[in-house]
């Protein structure tokens, strides 16, 4: 029964999102909240011949790709590094890490943006996924810890006897144990990098470099009257995030208790 | 032979050290030096002029005692008190119900676990949208309301004594499914013999929910409250997405009054000074948390 209750509090929403993008804007002006209309795509045949849709889905696509990746580059070593290396090291780097995670987006933007135009950066692409893999960093590291923690020192000490070098048992051996640990952060950051629109908007300077989440957040102030488009828009941007649902689901949602908690 | 087998003692540590060094040169050039930098531009007069380039005059605490005669600056850590509160309220009440009534199996279990989830995972500035739809005056929340005659439909987003809880009720919807999903692992590792033995002995359901599972949840529930408080604080999107911190500061929280500042007023100084202060009110907040819970784990 109270499950009922949370399918209609979840549920609805997401629907009425979908609907609301079917609707004709004139429809919506009239009547927002109702619940009887014909569909019509009238939203997304006005993206489709304005073409700014294709160009932000690219724009999205590369920083939260580039992030993803670059995350993953730097994450899986340092997971690894602390975890082996015990002691003090590994209170400190994980304190250092906890706390980074707690500073505010908008705290870090501002010297941010002056560092990232020094380094010539700003109103570049490569500049967001520079600066959201600084921000997704510390959460990945803690979020594979864990995994790492799960792979026994025996199997380094038996690679060792068998002559193998850290470098090699590290790619070889632990990297493909962590395959499940990686899948786990990658979702998650994926899905992270592509909902940022804050560093996005103020980095980038021209909306033609804007990715969906950027976009999304500027039609509210700019459109307020076009609703379906609105939602269209919202829709498309969700659609990626559905596929790493599908996918990942069991994942995403042990990932999340597992490693922010632990 | 030293290299082709698994180091050991100081020549170990040192291997292992090595793996961590770039990720901790990347962090240390763009998420600490930020920081420090963020600090010192707290300390100074930073203005349009000098931010990129140029020397920064350094003002010491005046732009800190600045924001304490600053009214925006009280209005905004009021709302950003209230805002926590209610997100870290709801948002982990309402997951440790979601969690308890998820513990019944079946298919209606999975959707509902597979909505919230999906839900938790969509961007924010997409929900927010969507709410700021939902909860305009002619919109969906109020048709229903209206239709079963409960209210005339308030102005959600508009009255500046809605306008807060409002944005903290969308966003603690958003955050419930994280609470539910810790919540929802912590209650299936207590041993069902516990309950069961609990039920032989006659007690109720609610009993059993009070005395055995609720004192078990505590330390999950004191980790929780830390992430969650330290999340409702640095919240922004919601904000940015949905009121834009208005009508004029009604709904405008800390993160949002330094992001104002600094690049709508281009204070940067003054935007900077709030940033620290969240920061470190933030810091002080999960100390805190944190000691409590190092003290349930001896007990």
């Amino acid at each position: 029964m109270g499950v009922i209750f949370l399918i209609v509090i979840y549920g609805v929403p997401l629907l009425w999102l979908a609907a609301t993008s079917l609707k004709d804007n004139r429809a919506i002006f009239a009547n927002p909240g109702g619940i009887v209309f014909s569909p019509s795509f009238q939203a997304y045949a006005q993206m489709a011949r304005e073409g700014t849709l294709g160009r932000a889905a690219l724009n999205s696509a590369i920083i939260s790709i580039g992030t993803t990746a670059l995350t993953l580059l730097l994450g899986i070593p340092t997971a690894y590094g602390l975890d082996r290396v015990r002691g003090a090291t590994l209170t400190v780097g994980l304190g250092v890490l906890v706390l980074l995670q707690m500073i505010p987006q908008t705290a870090t933007i501002i010297p941010l943006y002056r560092v990232l135009g020094a380094w010539r950066l700003l109103g570049t692409l490569p500049g967001v996924v520079l600066a959201d893999t600084a921000l997704y960093l510390p959460f990945t590291v803690l979020v594979l810890r864990p995994f790492v923690g799960g792979i026994p020192r025996e199997i380094e000490e038996a690679a060792a006897m068998d002559g193998a070098r850290t470098r090699t048992a590290f790619l070889r051996i632990i990297v493909p144990l962590l395959a499940n640990g990686i899948a786990t952060a990658a979702s998650l950051v994926f899905i992270l990098a592509w909902g940022e629109f804050l560093y996005a908007i103020s980095i980038l300077t021209s909306p033609d470099t804007y990715p969906i989440s950027a976009l999304i957040s500027q039609q509210i102030s700019a459109y307020g009257a076009s609703w379906s488009g609105l939602m269209a828009l919202a829709v498309i941007g969700s659609l990626p995030i559905l596929v790493v649902f599908v996918v990942a689901q069991r994942r995403l949602a042990s990932g999340l208790s597992l490693g922010a908690v632990k | 032979m030293a290299d082709s087998k698994l180091p050991k003692s100081a020549l170990s540590r040192r291997v292992y050290l090595i793996y961590i060094i770039p990720a901790g040169i990347y962090l240390l050039l763009l998420a600490l030096y930020p920081f420090v930098n963020l600090l010192w531009m707290s300390l100074s007069n930073v203005t349009t002029l000098n931010i990129v380039r140029g020397s920064w005059p350094f003002r010491g605490l005046s732009n800190f005692v600045a924001l304490g005669h600053l009214s925006d600056f009280v209005l905004a850590f009021r709302n950003t008190l209230v805002f926590v509160l209610i997100v870290v309220s709801v948002g982990m009440l309402g997951g440790l119900g979601a969690a308890t009534l998820l513990q019944v199996k079946g298919r209606l279990s999975a959707v509902g676990l597979g909505l919230m989830v999906f839900t938790w995972a969509m961007p924010p500035v997409v929900l927010g949208s969507l709410w700021k739809f939902l909860l305009l005056p002619g919109g969906l929340v109020n048709s229903i309301l209206a239709t079963l005659h409960l209210s005339k439909g308030p102005l959600w987003l508009v009255q500046e004594n809605l306008v807060l809880v409002s944005v903290a009720l969308v966003n603690s919807w958003a955050v419930i499914p994280f609470s539910a999903l810790v919540y929802r692992a912590a209650l299936i590792d207590i041993p069902v013999e516990l309950l069961d033995a609990s039920s032989v002995d006659g007690a109720t359901p609610v009993q059993r929910f009070l005395r055995i599972k609720m004192p078990l949840l505590l330390p999950i529930t004191l980790i929780l409250t830390v992430l969650t408080v330290v999340y409702a604080f640095r919240s922004f999107d919601f904000i940015y997405v949905m009121t834009y911190g208005g009508p004029g500061v009604a709904s405008t929280t800390l993160p949002f009054l330094s992001y104002r500042l600094s690049f709508i007023n281009y204070k940067y100084s003054l935007g900077a000074s709030v940033a620290v202060f969240t920061v470190v009110i933030v810091f002080i907040l999960a100390f805190v948390y944190v000691r409590a819970l190092r003290r349930t784990e001896q007990t």
